[in-house]
């Protein structure tokens, strides 16, 4: 049974005639083309899904588009399209921080939500702002490092 | 016509005319009924009965404290908006900020967590020990129940079909204690179910010796969280002593029964009882017996630093 869904996806009112029970991540991935942030788990725990819905991470593989309705969601599309996005973007191909490249997405979210709140996170609150994100490539050193170059870099930036 | 699968109500009163007519699943953050029913990539997941998305309803929010005193967590609360307000218990913070990893603490509520009614949900723990209640809604009106008697057994609760919870409500917290414990102990920090969790918490009486209220219970050591007030009573009334200690040890090993790796759990158990109590009786400053190294608990000594090149695992 198809409902109607409307949200607001990177800053412009959507909608989607769709079973509500779909997961929001094939709505996006398929109905939206947003195919940047990845499937890994199927389960919550990868954090390769990871959107922002309504400010805060989220992992989208376990959330209906039904829960969607109403509610404000940003991908990594419209993340890396911001001055911030940028700025991790950047830190993160100058520092080293990709490897296969497929947590990225889901690590510049997290990246950008720990900023967000955190302008100048120490080593330890980076690891624990990352923590939902599992990486089997590159042992997190460099990601670590390429966040807190990201902080560095854009300074004031992060308390807007 | 075509059968309804889910209800997406916009308020309270209409979530409830819709349990009132439907047998429906009430599904807020969706962390254990999405990844139940999952399908495949692509794939719509089945549910056996028709769900309502009750993620966004605004009555099931917001914290708040109570004319007595009691922390009121609504329904919809989730584990991040728990972990990182104080006005929510120590104990159910700790448990809140320790469930699965940050993405997921965003989505998963705490009423979900107690209707799970899995003996290795991280919050039930500390709902036991601090005697939390579930506030229960119908068209019928409102009723309260101990999350204890709630959850009758394994993967059971103590729910009408016309039936939602709306709120939990802690009537203890820290304050109410001298001395408190919480540790879990998972494979990694983030992203781990409870191998074993145990909560603890201490009074002295005016004397300074004598036990005034002891509460213990214990996540992932049988078929559904253990406390018994017969095992605190054990001590409540007595002083802290070799025996009253082993006694609490003897006591509440007879209560668990964990099944998986039992000698392990049943060891780590009586070795965080014997901590706390022995910590508790010596009056340390700090109100928080350390949470300490995984080595106590399992008797091999473990370095610190990771045993891999810096970073390869964190957590």
């Amino acid at each position: 049974m198809d409902m109607k869904i409307c949200f607001k996806l990177n800053g412009k009112d959507v909608s989607v005639t769709t079973d509500p029970l779909r997961r929001l991540i094939d709505v996006l991935r398929e109905d939206f083309g947003c195919k940047g942030v990845k499937e890994g788990c199927s389960e919550g725990e990868c954090g390769a899904c990871s959107i922002i819905l309504n400010g805060k991470m989220v992992t989208r593989c376990i959330i209906p588009v039904g829960a969607a309705d109403g509610q404000e969601i940003m991908t990594i599309e419209g993340v890396s399209a911001t001055e911030k996005g940028q700025t991790i973007v950047q830190a993160f191909a100058d520092g080293g921080a990709v490897q296969c490249g497929f947590c990225i997405p889901g690590m510049v979210i997290a990246a950008y939500c720990l900023l967000n709140g955190n302008p100048d996170p120490t080593e330890d609150e980076i690891r624990l702002g990352i923590s939902g994100n599992i990486c089997r490539c590159t042992g997190y050193d460099l990601i670590v490092e390429s966040i807190r170059l990201a902080a560095k870099r854009g300074g004031d930036i992060w308390k807007k | 016509m075509e059968e309804v699968k889910c209800y997406i109500p916009k308020t309270l009163k209409e979530a409830l005319e819709i349990k009132a007519a439907h047998d429906v699943i009430p599904l807020a953050g969706g962390s254990d009924l999405m990844v139940a029913h999952k399908k495949t990539i692509g794939l719509v997941p089945e549910f056996e009965k028709p769900v309502m998305i009750i993620r966004n309803l605004s009555e099931l929010k917001g914290i708040s404290v109570n004319d007595k005193g009691e922390c009121v967590i609504g329904a919809g609360c989730t584990a991040a908006e728990i972990a990182a307000d104080e006005r929510c218990p120590w104990h159910l913070r700790q448990a809140a900020s320790r469930m699965g990893a940050i993405g997921l603490r965003n989505s998963a509520t705490v009423a979900g967590n107690i209707a799970n009614a899995s003996p290795k949900g991280d919050t039930p723990g500390p709902l036991y020990l601090l005697d939390a209640r579930v506030r229960i809604a119908s068209l019928r009106g409102e009723r309260e129940e101990k999350v204890s008697d709630f959850i009758v057994k394994f993967r059971e609760i103590d729910l009408k079909q016309d039936e939602l919870i709306t709120q939990i409500i802690v009537p203890l917290s820290e304050d109410d204690f001298d001395y408190i414990f919480w540790h879990k102990v998972g494979t990694r920090k983030a992203n781990a179910i409870s191998k074993i969790t145990v909560s603890q918490a201490i009074r002295f009486a005016d004397d300074g010796k004598t036990v005034a209220d002891y509460r213990l219970s214990a996540t992932a050591t049988g078929a559904m969280t253990n406390r018994s007030r017969n095992v605190e009573n054990l001590l409540i009334g007595k002083e802290i002593c070799d025996k009253t200690i082993e006694d609490v040890v003897n006591g509440f090993d007879a209560v668990i029964s964990p099944r998986a790796m039992p000698e392990f759990r049943r060891e780590a158990t009586r070795r965080m009882i014997r901590r706390f109590l022995s910590e508790a009786a010596r009056r340390p400053q700090n109100k928080v017996i350390d949470t300490y190294d995984d080595y106590h608990v399992t008797g091999q000594p473990e370095p610190r630093e990771c045993r891999h090149k810096k970073g390869a695992c964190h957590g």
